[in-house]
């Protein structure tokens, strides 16, 4: 009889060395991410004006220690509307991509699965709404809400939602078939284990990574998308300080006072390089491949 | 250098990118090539050679980094050479064929511009349009056909063997010094890798050129290498002619790989002691890489690095004890007699079974009127080439492939075709074991958990219970309790098979269906779990489908063998009847390509890889078959026949004109040698 | 014959396609919001400008008909007047997307070489300084909305280097090269924004493809790293990217929206928003489907083409 193996040690996990072995895209991104995090949390406490608090300073004053981001056509002091606006921005961000997120999955996962003429169906009503360009899609969205709703911010979470829905489901749709190839799925089929108890033990586990990549790569565009709503006017409603309102807003003023279209600009693109970077990160960690951007 | 050596390596130390840091893959790696010298280079998967062989060719790749040595052809260190100058040697001075030819052509261009391209870039040839005739000679001179037609032609367009002859032609074609051959026949069928050996050997006779050949089958060395290098974990532990390495090895990594080698002629009465544990890259001690697993290992062996000492003018052993030890006795393998038939019934039956693939326009008959039948406790083995229809069946049986026409009983009833018709008792008896351990367990589950589901799910167990019994069916398969916490990405590829086959006994079979569970494992692995399942059979008495491509694994383990070419059996009986004359011509082909220790292989006779013949009039083997009779082979379908001991085969010949035309095995005195176990069943 | 089968699936697919969008876009705008003739009137309305305004617009009829009469007049070329204008939806129409094609064409021929040089210097110096910097450079790129892209160019080139002029105005009067000026902005921030998206996608492929068999094959028989690069490994990672290039057509036609509204560059996409903004039905309905129309027409030449590029698929 041969000797019984004993099993190879375990990989000690310190987390100091957990941190020194992430990617550096992941622990900038993770850096970047909290100081906006901090900002949306604390900022509305110590911002040195309200965000619709105007006579601050003098219009279109340009940059001074007073006044980082200058000082807009009505008086407003910019910086302290974007301090206020981070919370707006990403509390929007998170709930659409989550809600899309939640939608997406089921119906992809299920359709995966169950395959059939209920995945037949499902598949061409999300290439059709795929092919909808979703800034298009999003706007004749928003269009037909009517002018109730407009400017409503539940109404921009439903949008961005709508807008990635069909995505994240064709993404979680893949996974699935993927996952359910896999010989150890085949185990469960011969074992004669329900439909339910395969997805619960053997496809959910292994669709998190791609579910968990997904949910950061689409958390990443919400805020250009929800800029971009704003920017052309069928966003959020003034005088919310959006920071895609205000570029819009200030953009008449760019040669006046530059920084008043780059300070919000500059807000929004770090937001966004640190969701990217902290997405790329991610999915090095879980061994996924991502492709960043808004397709 | 002396004036006859080729090419040198001088204490090569190569390490790869591994995250932020680098790791040693080959470590100070010293040989020389003479002129037409053909070294082998042996070792199991992750040993470093093909890491080696690109060196020859001073491959450079960012994620690889030569840490120190030399490789010296004709005075230049190719690791130093500048690009420019490298691309003059290689492809002209030293070539390269790869291991996977598939990969290894570009998907995108003609296979008659990829060999033309060689040539003009060394100028042999003044333009791509115009190499046509040139690029044909080399074309002729590898056995491939030379119409314009077959030029022209992507590489998908040919068979793996066909592929392989053009990376051969396309290394041969500027005439080179030195040919580094890298795994040149892994994944192909056997027969294939024989016409391929035996190609080699006959443009090494004719054109005289060194080789290096890499490769993980030592018995297939033997046949074509002068000196063999035997590299482990990055290092060369020794180096030897082959009749040496063989007969009288010194390291005791080469006496165990070479004992772990199964040998399909028998001649195992002075078999060495196969290799036992494992490799564990991340807990390698600072001395001699070998220790944790060599049975002579001292204090010493663990602590102080060993260095190559020369045992002859051209040989070397990296083992400071090489002259003390002896080799130990050979386990005695202890085989039990099959319990009594007691007249029941046979545990599963397989009765004329046709499955089809396609939609009704295009049917592919993978599987043709196969029937057989498998006793409690017994090993039936499937023996064929790729495509031969043998992991269809096995997926028949378990119900993922419902059949065309035909049936399948277990225990007296029959089954029904999907296994979700059928009864959890019916799905409990019968369980499948995958052949890729990575993708059959799942990487998200612990193996507690994993071996723990059938439990549950089948017998209801408690957790405790299931427990106790996860830990009794990890050390069924020889692994320790502590496995049950353990991912399975921290394990190797031989400790996932086994938790695979701790899975599988967990549900109680009475049938393991084993589709090449061996053939993604190394040699010493494969040892083990040969072993493994020996033991299974004598300890639990479950019945195996043991479906393999490699003839020698089945002739250790199987009681009854059944050959398969294009969906349809060829010959069927008990396993020391298969492995003896008359032979169908089919079987007999397959053995003769099997590569045999210290032997030649047989003179290559033409023997053209046609396709089967399927769903024709005649013969599936016709038009491939070395024995063929004529036109009759072609137009009628061969009776069945009858030889002694219940075999039976599927040809036009008699069973006494087959036992004329049987050349095989090659060792005609000491092959018969006896192993007892079969000598006790016949009668 | 496979190849010609493959292709009237694919066509047959993307109809069916195009027909779902058409009920969702029609069902969305037109029966969703309550009522369209009270949106249009907005405050004005009076219950007989309501009624006639319904009769007119045939809010009477059944909604499957009415989605039938639009349909079918689409199919025809026929895509109604507008509600605002009361001119022809086609009139309007077709000035816009002469604007936007041409302002499409520039911007692809600046997105070619935009991809193909960066993503080769990253491939081949991979993980040195330059592979760092530049993906550092498409990452941030990658990150900027399109509109503040859109408005740091102009920023940069109309007001500190003042090379540009502010606002693109283009009219049928318009010379070659007043188009060639106007345009130059829009479609650079058009080609970057597609551009960086790509570069990062066939650095990964060509770094795929150098790492393959065959390249190393290439190189061990002795060909020039140039011929390895140009004729072995670029090919092979363009074919992928293929897709991309049809995802980055279909996004010009949203991205337009953005950058034609900050350059006021009267084409589509200010139409699509301006026509919004009025509700404008039926210019909203026929601008959409031709949005829809170029993405699915763009991924049906994008599979067909990388059939025809794939010779494993070609001689099937």
């Amino acid at each position: 009889m041969v000797a019984i193996d004993r099993a190879p040690a375990k990989p000690r996990r310190r987390y100091r060395n957990l941190w020194r072995q992430t990617p550096q895209s992941f622990r900038i991104g993770l850096i970047i991410l909290l100081l906006h995090l901090i900002l949306a949390v604390t900022g509305p406490f110590w911002a040195p004006y309200g965000f619709s608090q105007m006579g601050t300073g003098i219009p279109l004053s340009g940059m001074t220690w007073k006044h980082p981001f200058g000082v807009d056509q009505l008086g407003r002091d910019v910086f302290s509307r974007v301090v206020h606006g981070a919370h707006i921005v990403i509390l929007l961000s998170l709930s659409g991509t989550a809600l899309g997120l939640v939608v997406g999955a089921i119906l992809g996962l299920l359709s995966g699965y169950i395959g059939g003429w209920f995945d037949n169906a499902l598949q061409r009503l999300l290439e059709a709404l795929i092919s909808i360009p979703f800034l298009v899609l999003a706007l004749i969205a928003i269009a037909s809400a009517g002018p109730q709703l407009s400017g409503n911010p539940i109404l921009v979470v439903a949008v961005v939602a709508l807008v990635y829905a069909p995505r994240i489901a064709r993404m979680a749709r893949a996974a699935a078939i993927d996952i359910a190839t896999r010989d150890y799925v085949t185990m469960a089929r011969l074992r004669g284990e329900s439909a339910w108890s395969v997805m619960r033990r053997e496809l959910l586990p292994n669709a998190t990574s791609v579910l968990l990549v997904e949910f950061a790569l689409r958390a990443g565009y919400a805020p250009v998308l929800i800029g971009s709503l704003g920017f052309l006017g069928f966003g959020l409603r003034p005088p919310t300080p959006e920071w895609g309102l205000m570029i819009s807003e200030n953009r008449a003023l760019i040669i006046i006072t530059p920084i008043t279209v780059l300070g919000p600009g500059l807000a929004l693109a770090s937001l966004v390089v640190g969701l990217n970077l902290f997405t790329e990160g991610l999915a090095r960690i879980l061994g996924r491949t991502v492709r960043l951007g808004n397709q | 250098m002396t004036p006859d050596t080729v090419l040198e390596v001088r204490s090569l130390s190569v390490a790869y990118r591994q995250g932020a840091g680098w790791s040693r893959a080959v470590d100070d790696v010293s040989f020389a090539l003479k002129k037409g010298e053909v070294f082998g280079l042996v070792g199991e998967s992750g040993c470093g050679k093909s890491t080696v062989s690109l060196q020859l060719l001073g491959y450079r790749h960012p994620s690889l980094r030569a840490e120190g040595g030399a490789v010296l052809f004709k005075d230049q260190n190719l690791l130093k050479l500048a690009r420019p100058e490298l691309d003059k040697l290689r492809g002209e001075k030293i070539a390269f064929v790869p291991q996977n030819p598939t990969t290894a052509l570009n998907p995108g261009i003609r296979i008659g511009r990829q060999v033309a391209e060689t040539m003009v870039a060394h100028g042999r040839a003044k333009d791509l349009g115009g190499a046509d005739a040139v690029v044909g000679k080399y074309l002729k001179l590898v056995g491939l056909p030379v119409d314009p037609a077959f030029l022209r032609r992507y590489p998908h367009q040919l068979s793996g063997g066909q592929q392989q002859r053009v990376c051969i032609a396309m290394a041969l074609c500027c005439d080179p010094d030195l040919l580094v051959l890298d795994e040149p026949t892994t994944g192909l069928d056997v027969t294939t890798q024989e016409q391929i050996v035996s190609l080699l050997i006959a443009l090494r006779a004719r054109i005289g050129l060194a080789m290096l050949y890499v490769t993980h089958d030592l018995a297939l060395l033997s046949q074509i290498a002068d000196r063999i290098g035997v590299m482990y974990a990055g290092k060369m532990v020794e180096v030897a002619e082959t009749e040496v390495i063989f007969n009288a090895p010194k390291h005791p990594y080469t006496r165990g790989l070479i004992g772990s080698i199964p040998r399909i002629d028998f001649d195992s009465a002075e078999r060495e002691r196969p290799l036992r544990g494992l490799l564990r890259r991340q807990e390698l001690p600072p001395g001699c890489p070998f220790s944790p697993r060599c049975d002579f290992a001292l204090e010493r062996c663990f602590t102080e690095p060993q260095k190559a000492e020369p045992t002859g003018p051209e040989s070397s052993v990296a083992c400071w004890r090489w002259r003390e030890i002896v080799p130990l006795p050979p386990e005695p393998i202890v085989i039990p007699p099959l319990p009594e038939a007691k007249g029941e019934l046979p545990l599963l039956t397989v009765d004329k079974l046709d499955i089809h693939y396609g939609s009704a326009g295009k049917v592919f008959r993978a599987v043709n009127d196969v029937s057989f039948a498998i006793r409690q406790g017994e090993v039936f083995a499937l023996v064929g080439e790729s495509g031969s229809g043998k992991s269809t069946i096995a997926r028949a049986i378990s119900g993922l492939v419902p059949p065309a026409a035909g049936t399948v009983t277990l225990e007296g009833k029959a089954l029904a075709p999907r296994v979700n018709r059928r009864s959890a008792a019916q799905r409990r008896l019968i369980q499948y074991i995958f052949q890729n351990p990575d993708a059959s367990l799942n990487p998200r589950a612990r193996v507690g958990e994993t071996i723990a589901r059938p439990l549950h799910y089948f017998f209801r167990l408690d957790r405790s219970k299931a427990a106790e019994r996860v830990a009794a069916a990890l050390a069924d398969v020889q692994l320790d309790g502590s496995y049950a916490a353990r991912f399975p990405d921290q394990l190797s590829g031989g400790e996932r098979q086994r938790v695979a086959i701790a899975r599988a006994l967990a549900a109680e079979p009475a049938l393991l269906l084993c589709d090449e569970i061996l053939s993604a494992l190394d040699v010493s692995v494969q040892a083990n779990i040969l072993k493994l399942l020996q033991a299974l059979k004598a300890e639990h008495a479950i019945a195996m489908l043991f479906i393999s491509h490699d003839l020698a694994v089945v002739r250790m383990l199987a009681d009854h063998v059944c050959v398969l070419y294009g969906g349809e059996v060829m010959e069927i009986g008990p396993v020391d009847r298969i492995f003896a004359a008359p032979f169908h011509p089919y079987t007999h082909t397959l053995l003769q390509a099997v590569p045999v220790p210290l032997q030649p292989p047989p003179a290559s006779d033409g023997l053209n890889a046609g396709e089967p013949q399927r769903g024709g009039q005649g013969c599936v083997f016709a038009g491939r078959c070395p024995w063929q009779i004529g036109d009759i082979c072609e137009t009628t379908r061969p009776p069945w026949r009858a030889g002694e001991g219940g075999l039976r085969l599927r040809c036009h010949h008699t069973i006494e004109a087959l036992n004329e035309l049987a050349d095989w095995p090659p060792l005609t005195e000491t092959s018969r040698a006896t192993r007892t176990r079969h000598e006790n069943r016949v009668d | 014959m496979s190849i010609l089968k493959l292709v009237a699936t694919r066509i047959l697919l993307s109809l069916l396609t195009l027909l779902l969008v058409s009920l969702i876009i029609f069902f969305v705008l037109e029966i969703l919001p309550g009522d369209v003739a009270s949106r249009i009137l907005g405050r004005d309305a009076t219950p007989e400008t309501l009624n006639t305004l319904r009769e007119k617009l045939g809010l009477y009829d059944p909604a499957v008909l009415r989605y039938w009469h639009w349909l079918s007049h689409f199919v025809t070329g026929n895509f109604g007047q507008s509600l605002v204008s009361s001119r022809a939806v086609t009139e309007i129409l077709a000035p816009r997307v002469f604007n936007t094609v041409l302002l499409s064409l520039y911007a692809f021929l600046l997105y070619l070489p935009l991809t193909v040089l960066p993503a080769v210097i990253q491939a081949i110096r991979r993980d040195r300084p330059a592979d760092h910097a530049l993906s550092v450079v498409t990452l941030v790129l990658l990150s900027m909305p399109d509109f503040l892209l859109a408005t740091i160019l102009l920023f940069l080139f109309v007001v500190v280097f003042r090379w540009f002029p502010a606002i693109s105005l283009v009219d049928p009067t318009s010379t070659a090269l007043d188009y060639l000026w106007a345009m130059t902005l829009p479609a650079l921030t058009l080609a970057i924004v597609m551009a960086v998206y790509a570069v990062r996608m066939l650095r990964d492929n060509l770094i795929e493809v150098l790492d393959s068999d065959y390249i190393r094959m290439a190189e061990l028989k002795g060909l020039s790293a140039r011929r390895v690069l140009f004729r072995h490994a670029l090919p092979n990672a363009l074919v992928p990217t293929l897709n991309v290039t049809a995802l980055n057509l279909a996004y010009l036609v949203g991205g337009v929206v953005v950058v034609e509204k900050v350059f006021s560059y009267p084409g589509f996409g200010s139409l699509l928003v301006d026509s919004l903004q009025l509700r404008d039905l039926p210019v909203i309905e026929a601008t959409v489907m031709i949005a829809a129309l170029v993405y699915v027409g763009a991924n049906l030449l994008a599979d067909i083409a990388s059939v025809l590029l794939n010779p494993r698929l070609r001689t099937a």
